[in-house]
């Protein structure tokens, strides 16, 4: 083979598209020749370039395409204003609203305002717990401060007040108590991608702990963020064993006013196959005004057995 | 790697999917909601992916499947499921890329939860901490890797995602394309080259 055939066949060899004797027939030719065994490189080389530009789907979308898409199919009745948003666009809303709220914090409010030390931007942080044992990575020198009071004087001085607190950036295990008492903090975080985030973290890796469970389930309720909510009932998942969740569960599906919420909360009932449901599942479907969730509230009750009213 | 739900890249139908479809023809709505959560998220990221856009990949999602849904019942299981889905998708994506290529534009920027990011951030953050110098070059690589898919056919970018990012097999590409495996080899060929062409230094 001569170096230009084999070129042409490079990009074909490094995606494994050659038939086996075309490939052997470029392996020969690249053992001998170091000007196409660099072209081979190069190709490796571009490739993992292209690699580092792959998207993520982010996992909200996903989930607003699906109820998007099922409500498209049931074509029942137009759902209402705050149904008819999908969670991904609930948590974009959500998002806008942490930040409308930041920048009406940036204002100087009375004697009350933030400014940031070394640094362009400021926030509130929630209240950290001490950091004690977990090992600590870089620190760096963001300051943020909340100014609390303001005092100008006669010879044109001005006296401020404020609180500082410094950012730090620290790495451990998830069993690591510091750590796990930074995640429940920022579960209650301000910024509602902190919540998700960490809400995700402690999902997948600590549901164990009495005091996760614990933060999930008030999550799930009382989040504001639809985004986080989903990520809390997700971590709820294998505890539907336990009352306290079940209890929580019914609490969602009688009052989260979100359809995708009341949807999963069905899906997961259904998988416990628990009779006593069966008259909170009739009671609910009365009163669902979710096409879609009422589709699901009947397939479970058709599944336990059940009618879909009660008589 | 997109694989069928059989497990294999681009294979024919495993009896899990082939009841499903059945079942879905038959207007069972719970299975055909298990077809679409079985294949929607590969179907998203290459919507995403080729258009870079979370509104755009949207609505290449609802259109895709709102016509797998009217079109099931004429699928036949004479090429596989995924196959026939990707003919659907590929089609809708080639008609966005090439509107954009009538108005040239593209942005590297992509929308998320957390705003508009660009989508090589995260590549070039790990970097800047390490090293200013290669922070910059990483920028201007992304900058290139940018162009160089700009200058593609859509045809050509469509070829190239589906078999670098998705790892289909150019067999079954052609087949999607409604081509043969040899166009899609010389599509495959021909985005190689203008990348490394556009990329010249950097890689």
């Amino acid at each position: 083979m001569t170096c230009d055939s084999v070129s042409k066949l490079i990009p074909l060899y490094f995606y494994g598209e050659l038939t086996p004797d075309e490939e052997d027939r470029v392996e020969d030719h690249l053992h001998e020749c170091r000007e196409c065994t660099d072209a081979l490189s190069r190709q490796r080389a571009l490739a993992a370039a292209l690699d580092q530009r792959q998207v993520d789907v982010p996992p909200l979308l996903l989930e607003d395409c699906r109820m998007d898409l099922m409500a498209a199919i049931q074509g029942g009745a137009p759902r209402s204003e705050s149904a008819s948003k999908g969670p991904w666009t609930l948590f974009l809303e959500a998002i806008g609203a942490t930040f409308a709220g930041f920048h009406r914090l940036q204002r100087p409010v009375g004697a009350v305002a933030l400014i940031a030390l070394g640094f362009a931007a400021a926030r509130f942080t929630s209240t950290n717990p001490t950091l004690g044992t977990a090992d600590s990575g870089t620190s760096n020198a963001d300051v943020f401060a909340t100014v609390r009071s303001v005092r100008p004087d006669n010879a044109g001085h001005v006296q401020i007040a404020f609180d500082e607190t410094r950012r730090r950036t620290i790495s451990g295990s998830m069993e690591d108590q510091n750590i796990q008492q930074l995640l429940l903090s920022g579960a209650r975080d301000q910024d509602a991608s902190v919540r998700v985030e960490s809400v995700g973290v402690l999902k997948d890796r600590c549901a164990g702990s009495g005091e996760v469970k614990n933060e999930l389930l008030d999550r799930v309720v009382n989040d504001p963020n639809v985004g986080v909510r989903l990520e809390a009932l997700k971590g709820l998942k294998p505890l539907l064993g336990d009352a306290a969740v079940r209890k929580t569960l019914l609490q969602v599906l009688h009052s989260d006013d979100n359809p995708a919420m009341r949807k999963e909360v069905v899906d997961l009932i259904v998988t416990q196959r628990d009779d006593s449901m069966v008259s909170v599942l009739q009671n609910l479907y009365q009163r669902e005004d979710n096409n879609y969730v009422r589709l699901k509230l009947e397939k479970a009750l058709k599944e336990m057995n059940a009618s879909i009213g009660t008589f | 790697m997109a694989q069928d739900a059989s497990g294999a890249v681009g294979a024919r139908l495993s009896p899990q999917v082939d009841s499903l479809i059945r079942a879905a023809q038959r207007g069972d709505q719970d299975a055909f909601e298990q077809l679409v959560r079985t294949y929607d998220q590969t179907v998203l990221r290459l919507a995403m992916n080729l258009l870079r856009s979370p509104e755009d990949a949207r609505d290449v999602y609802q259109e895709a499947f709102l016509r797998v849904y009217r079109n099931l019942h004429s699928f036949r299981f004479d090429c596989s499921f995924q196959t026939w889905l990707y003919r659907i998708v590929t089609n809708i994506c080639l008609d966005q890329l090439r509107k954009r290529k009538v108005r040239k534009e593209e942005s590297s920027v992509v929308e998320t939860s957390d705003g508009a990011i660009d989508r090589m951030e995260g590549f070039e953050e790990d970097a800047a901490e390490a090293d200013p110098e290669r922070s910059m070059w990483n920028r201007q690589l992304k900058d290139r890797i940018e162009d160089a898919l700009r200058d593609l056919t859509p045809r050509e970018r469509m070829v190239f995602e589906l078999r670098h990012y998705q790892g289909l097999r150019l067999r079954n590409i052609g087949e999607m394309l409604g081509t043969t495996e040899e166009a899609a080899k010389n599509c495959l060929f021909r985005a190689t080259q203008k990348m490394r062409s556009v990329l010249g230094d950097f890689v």
